[in-house]
């Protein structure tokens, strides 16, 4: 793993603008991904997971603005550059692997030509013929027969369909990868063992990679670093096995202990009360000071500080977990 | 796929069969019959009607004269026209069917792709004034009354764009407003209208079959070449048909003749359908545009061409492409009313004309081939849709 930062958000502020008002779905948020490393974003529906990785490609609805902040990919600001010019970074630096991957292809084509038009966007200097061995290399190395290329999406199980959109978001050779909940769709079986693969092409690749999901186990799995989400912000950042032994924001911790332990005996399963709130009106102060146990009398007041707790370790809290 | 279309066939068959017996009803229903016509002539007695009626068959119980009729019509022989006689109907109905069949297939081709590519732009660049202005446009073609319609566009470009293009270019263009042809230029002709015309019709007939053989071939063939074999199919065949007939044929003149009789019963048959067809594939492209796989196509940063017309459209066309099955009996009665107001002299002119003087035959015959057309073209679109949708092809 080299210490070179693929991607580098930095202060990310983004605002859907509705009829009832702005919606703050991303406030002021930065992290850093090196290459071959994999960041899990971990958080409850509605935390701004989905809004993320769409500014990430700035593949956002058009009442979608982002207010702030830079997204700079291989040493590059993404922010403002014009969608022509963003549309040649993605796919062939930037690509994704969407929730709703059932219907991510175009049911009139086939698998295989979908592929091939990425390909032939990003690299015209690749052959058909080679594009086309390309698309078969990359069916075996997701699990698919190489004679998949051919058919139709409809031709497609729910599991096939989500092995062949990852590998079509191989095929432009991306530096980074953004998978958004790509298993939630699929059954618990069929989860498993796609989510095995993502890790080991992966390692394999040595690319680096954002995986959106709402389960600790599975983030648990597949990331070297975790990012916590709460209503837009983040509120804890750290390696995957520091932050599962010291959670240090209130939330994180209550998120971890109401999932059973991915490693060690299944823990008792500790509902979180509450709801995240809405983002149109966003509590004032901490975010999460209505649902939080650990609250003191600023959390309603001040926005907790982004602080450094050492060994990679950042949070977001006034009075954190006890640290031991 | 053989099969399939097998057994549309049969299906096809037996609808004809049902509705040539209830044609005949619905005809036999109606009063009086081709022997009124004599009622004025004061040498013929009422007796005499009889008699003659009697010679006609016409006396007979109905399922006798419908299975007459029906065994008649399937060994060739349609009966003869009344106001015309002794001439065959299958002589006018095959004199005839040529003009009206140019006129639908121009008609619904032109409506199709118009209202498409509109629609298609429409949903894609929304608001503004141009979503304004068309969207009223469209329902204003979709719903007014046709000969309304018809009339307005002869006013319009017979009348006032002929006169105002002569004042200003000095250029009589001189737009016809009714018949097939111009009978004073037509007498040094070296062949008849009806020769020129199957000429034409030859001509357009196979530039549709090149434009569509293209475009299967061109799914076949390296990506590289495709763009070039469709648009160059397209240019060629019509370009070189320009060619021809402008250069080589040698009846140019007369072909323009034709072809400016034809551009108001076209034009008028063509906005009838368009408003409809455009409306649809503005609504079918807009909800096409909030599937996943437009997101993908964008995440992939496919140029906006490619998403618009490759992947969007490309699927939006499927219920518009559906819905011809519908705007084809729409076609059918505006046809039947263009050709009148213009004086066409197409099958439903001849329908038109031969009810109003009790030409049974004819407008027996008439009508059923508006329904052999009407079934052949549910044919069509049923075969197209099989190659449209992949979903539905039959492996
Ligand atoms: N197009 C949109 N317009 C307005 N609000 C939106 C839109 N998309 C998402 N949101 C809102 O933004 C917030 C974050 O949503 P999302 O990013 O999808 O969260 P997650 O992926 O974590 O479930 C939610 O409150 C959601 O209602
Ligand atoms: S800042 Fe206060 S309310 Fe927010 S998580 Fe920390 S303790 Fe709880
Ligand atoms: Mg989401």
């Amino acid at each position: 793993m080299s210490t070179e930062n693929v991607i580098e958000v930095k202060n990310l502020t983004m605002e859907y603008s509705t009829r009832k008002g702005n919606v703050s779905a991303v406030d002021n948020v930065s992290f850093s991904i090196k290459r071959g490393q994999a960041l899990g974003l971990v958080g409850e529906s509605g935390c701004g997971k989905t809004s993320i990785a769409k500014s990430l490609l700035k593949l956002l609805p058009d009442n979608a603005m982002i207010q702030q902040g830079q997204i700079v990919l291989n040493g590059k600001d993404m922010v403002p550059l014009p969608e022509e010019e963003m549309r040649k970074h993605r796919w062939s630096e930037i690509s994704m692997v969407f929730q709703a991957a059932m219907n991510a292809f175009n049911p009139v084509y086939t698998v295989g030509d979908q592929i091939i038009e990425a390909i032939e966007t990003h690299l015209p200097d690749v052959s058909e013929k080679d594009a086309r061995v390309k698309i078969e290399n990359l069916f075996r190395m997701v699990g698919l027969a190489p004679e998949m290329v051919d058919r139709y999406p409809h031709e497609y199980s729910g599991g096939m369909r989500q092995r062949a959109v990852i590998a079509m978001a191989l095929s432009c050779d991306p530096d980074i990868i953004i998978a958004d909940e790509p298993t939630t769709a699929l059954d618990v079986i069929v989860q498993d063992s796609i989510l095995k693969e993502i890790t080991t092409l992966q390692d394999r690749l040595n690319m680096s990679m954002v995986y959106i999901s709402h389960d600790v186990a599975v983030i648990a799995e597949v990331s070297d670093r975790v990012g916590v989400m709460y209503a837009g912000r983040m509120v804890e950042l750290a390696d995957t096995e520091e932050i599962f032994i010291r959670p240090i924001h209130p939330y994180t911790y209550a998120l971890m202990q109401s999932f059973p332990s991915v490693t060690g005996p299944k823990r008792e399963l500790v509902a979180l009360p509450g709801e995240p709130p809405d983002l149109l009106h966003p509590p004032k102060g901490c975010r999460f000071h209505p649902r939080c146990p650990n609250r003191i009398e600023k959390c309603d007041q001040e926005q907790p500080e982004w602080k450094d707790y050492g060994d990679n370790h950042f949070c977001a809290c006034w009075n954190p977990m006890e640290i031991n | 796929m053989w099969s399939y279309i097998g057994k549309r066939i049969v299906q096809m068959f037996i609808t004809l069969l049902l509705f040539q017996i209830a044609t005949y009803i619905l005809i036999d229903l109606q009063p009086g019959d081709v022997t009124d016509l004599l009622i004025g002539n004061p040498d013929i007695t009422a007796a005499e009607r009889a008699r003659i009626a009697a010679d006609l068959g016409l006396d007979g119980p109905l399922p006798s004269r419908i299975w007459t009729y029906l065994t008649n019509f399937y060994t060739g022989n349609l009966g003869v026209s009344m106001q015309q006689y002794p001439r065959p109907v299958s002589e006018i109905l095959m004199t005839r069917l040529p003009r009206t069949f140019t006129l639908f297939m121009a008609a619904t081709i032109l409506s199709f792709w118009l209202g498409y590519i509109a629609g298609k732009f429409l949903a894609w660049k929304r608001g503004g004034a141009w979503e304004y202005a068309s969207t009223i446009t469209g329902v204003t073609l979709f719903t007014i009354f046709t000969p309304l319609l018809a009339y307005i566009l002869l006013w319009l470009f017979a009348r006032q764009l002929d006169s105002w293009i002569s004042d200003t270019f000095g250029i009589d263009f001189d737009l016809p407003i009714s018949k097939f042809n111009t009978p004073s230029l037509w007498r040094r002709a070296p062949y008849d209208t009806n020769t020129v015309f199957s000429w034409m019709n030859w001509n357009f007939f196979a530039i549709v079959m090149i434009i569509l053989i293209a475009l299967i071939v061109s799914n076949y063939i390296p990506r590289r070449y495709r763009p070039a074999l469709r648009i160059g199919s397209v240019v060629l065949s019509i370009g070189g048909s320009l060619i021809w007939w402008a250069f080589i044929s040698g009846v140019g003149l007369y072909a323009w003749d034709i072809v400016k009789h034809l551009f108001l019963p076209i034009l008028t048959l063509t906005l009838i359908s368009f408003g409809g067809n455009m409306l649809l594939t503005r609504t079918s492209m807009l909800e096409t545009l909030r599937e996943d796989y437009i997101e993908t196509a964008r995440a992939k940063g496919l140029p906006e061409g490619v998403i618009r017309n490759r992947h969007a459209a490309r699927n939006a066309v499927l219920p518009v492409w559906t819905a011809l099955v519908f705007s084809l009996s729409n076609t059918i009665s505006g046809g039947i009313i263009t050709e009148t107001v213009f004086s066409w002299p197409g099958i439903g002119a001849t329908l038109v004309q031969s009810v109003s003087v009790s030409d049974f035959a004819v407008a027996m015959g008439a009508l059923t081939l508006i329904g052999i057309m009407t079934l052949i073209g549910h044919l069509i679109v049923d075969i197209g849709y099989v190659f449209l949708d992949p979903r539905i092809r039959i492996h």
